[in-house]
């Protein structure tokens, strides 16, 4: 077992993004004197599940302008790419491969470990468990080993299980995610970027076969354009009203906007830095219809495609070869070398079944903690030291984001950075709004030095 | 209602006014019948005073041009150049940030004859 010297120390688990972001903050101020231990059990750090992907069409979905590692030096990302000469006709308004993102804050981490020595110790193993002991939190690591600091960060990111059919239905990129014949059926579950990203896996494959897209509003991500976001005062916005009221306020404002010359998309990006208020300021009922009727409607406008992949895929739709279909998703079933799924219809009460190829699961990446397959998350909501928030959308953390445990009790020292923390924050699932969230936690940490 | 309007003196009409904009929102409902009447539909102390103010009184604007999303031009003056807007706009926003962080609650223990509406409301 490692044990913690006087010095402040930190434990972070899961060396995605969000870990990644929230160690380059913790080592910023060179002044403090901070050990901080970054676990990630992929092997690769700065990638998670968003920057790992391999394809260079698996773009990010925001413009490099909006991608810098730190808030307040907005450039940052944006002098990287242009010292590795990356070509770009629109200035910083480019989305760049995912990838390349993942190998951005890679460079992030080793320049932080670098001005930094002897400060940042990395570790490529798997968490277990985190328990609360006298001098800090214990980690428990797969190997049998330990490392025990002062606090540690639950940075452990998305489900990587498929929520839906385990076992049948098959996540894009995974290892089950095998090749298929050129002309099979596919179905893809879900409306959002990753439903995107295995349409675009199969694109390139040169997937001949008609794709069947099921989700519940058959909707599809809208396309991004450079317009400015509307500048908008936070006396403007109507907090703690109810759905509807909001609602006819916000489609005000976009049909005003639009009269004015203006686009919807300047209304959705400067009502941006409101929206972790705007959630917070709703009651539960508001807050659970929201989930239950806008979600859907609200990602399809909020995370928007880069222009020329929104381009592509609706000449797709528009070709056929991509069907869309409003449906609830029932169940699927293996049969004949096939596999079987049953949707229901919106509006129809019938069920139908479809045979197909393989069906992609790419939905909800926020399934409840409670059935999480990840071990630390499963051993602390089993033991009741933690506890999914009251939307079961993530986990329960105060406004400092420190665990809530079984009963309501906060754990200072047992901290969550990112998408886990979105019954909360809500709008935490982008990088612009985790870095935030990682400088307020590393100048919280910091402050117990 | 008609005991909120007679002890703040205040038209029974304005006041049913103010609660149907109210129940619009979401900060109040109201039942029919006899035991009728409005209740809060949240807690006294998560509803926000600036929260209140906006859906009665508009953005919060000090004067009608201080506004950015319900601007109305003053006529008279140059709104790229006018400090005065401005310098609204600063007042303004220092308004919402006293009134967002001053709940129902904290207005009620204040005192004063407005706390009437709010204590028979939550009450
Ligand atoms: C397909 C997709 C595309 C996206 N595109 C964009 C985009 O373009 N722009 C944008 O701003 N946002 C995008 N996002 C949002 C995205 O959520 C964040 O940008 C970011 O990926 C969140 O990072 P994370 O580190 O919190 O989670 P994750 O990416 O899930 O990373 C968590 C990490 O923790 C590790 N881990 C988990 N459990 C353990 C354990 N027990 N022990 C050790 N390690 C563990 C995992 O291996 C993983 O590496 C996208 C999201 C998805 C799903």
């Amino acid at each position: 077992m490692s044990t913690s010297s006087g010095r402040l120390s930190v434990t972070i688990i899961g060396g995605g993004a969000s870990g990644v972001l929230l160690a380059a903050h913790l080592l910023r101020n060179r002044d403090t004197d901070i050990r901080v231990t970054l676990i990630e059990r992929r092997g690769e750090f700065g990638q998670g599940l968003a920057y790992s992907a391999s394809q260079r069409d698996h773009k990010v979905n925001v413009p490099a302008r909006g991608m810098s590692a730190f808030a307040d030096d907005p450039e940052h990302f944006w002098r990287w790419l242009q010292q590795r000469g990356y070509p770009s006709s629109h200035g910083s308004w480019v989305f760049v491969p995912r990838r390349l993102y993942g190998a951005y804050l890679e460079h992030v981490l080793r320049e932080a470990g670098k001005s930094n020595p002897g400060r940042l110790l990395v570790m490529s193993e798997e968490v277990m468990a985190v328990r609360e002991s006298k001098n800090g939190i214990e980690t428990l690591l797969a190997n049998g080993t330990s490392v025990v600091s002062h606090s540690a960060v639950l940075a452990v990111g998305h489900e990587t299980q498929p929520a839906r059919s385990r076992g049948i239905a098959v996540r894009v990129g995974s290892e089950r995610d095998t090749p298929l014949p050129a002309d099979a059926e596919v179905m893809i579950l879900g409306s959002g970027l990753s439903m995107v990203d295995a349409w675009l896996s199969l694109a390139d494959a040169n997937h001949r076969g008609p794709i069947t897209v099921v989700s519940r509003n058959g909707l599809l991500p809208k396309g991004h354009r450079d317009v400015p976001p509307l500048s908008i005062d936070s006396a403007d916005v109507p907090f703690g009203t109810s759905l509807p009221y909001f609602m006819r306020w916000f489609r005000d404002l976009v049909d005003e906007t639009k009269k004015r010359g203006g686009d919807w998309r300047s209304v959705v990006d400067g009502l941006r830095p409101y929206n972790q208020r705007i959630w917070q300021s709703w009651s539960g009922h508001t807050k659970r219809q929201f989930l239950r009727h806008l979600r859907p409607w609200w990602n399809i406008h909020r995370h928007r495609l880069p222009p020329e992949l929104h381009e592509r895929l609706v000449a797709a739709v528009a070709s056929g070869q991509v069907k869309l279909v409003a449906a609830e998703f029932v169940g699927v079933e293996r049969a004949e070398g096939q596999v079987r799924a049953e949707i229901r219809r919106r509006g129809s009460s019938t069920r139908e079944k479809l045979g197909v190829a393989r069906v992609y699961d790419c939905g909800g990446v926020s399934v409840d903690v409670l059935s999480s397959s990840n071990p630390v998350i499963r051993d602390l909501v089993a033991h009741g030291r933690a506890r999914a928030d009251a939307l079961r959308i993530g986990l329960d953390v105060n406004e400092h984001c420190a665990v809530i445990d079984h009963a309501g009790k906060v754990t200072e020292k047992l901290l969550v950075i990112g998408p886990l923390t979105r019954g909360r924050f809500f709008e935490i699932e982008a990088i612009p709004d985790i870095r935030v969230q990682a400088a307020t936690l590393a100048a919280r940490i910091l402050s117990h030095a | 209602m008609g005991d909120i309007a007679r002890r703040n003196n205040i038209p029974k009409k304005f006041l049913d006014a103010i609660l149907s904009e109210l129940r619009n929102a979401g900060f109040v409902y109201s039942r029919k019948g006899k035991a009728g009447g409005y209740s809060l539909a949240r807690p006294a102390d998560e509803i926000k005073i600036g929260h209140v103010d906006r859906v009665l009184d508009g953005p919060l604007a000090p004067i009608p041009c201080a506004s950015k999303t319900r601007y109305q031009p003053c006529g008279d003056c140059d709104e790229a150049t006018c400090q005065i807007r401005r310098l609204m706009l600063d007042v303004r926003n220092a308004i919402a940030d006293v009134l967002d962080n001053t709940s129902l609650t904290q207005m009620c223990d204040m005192g004063g004859p407005e706390v009437l509406i709010a204590e028979t409301m939550t009450a």
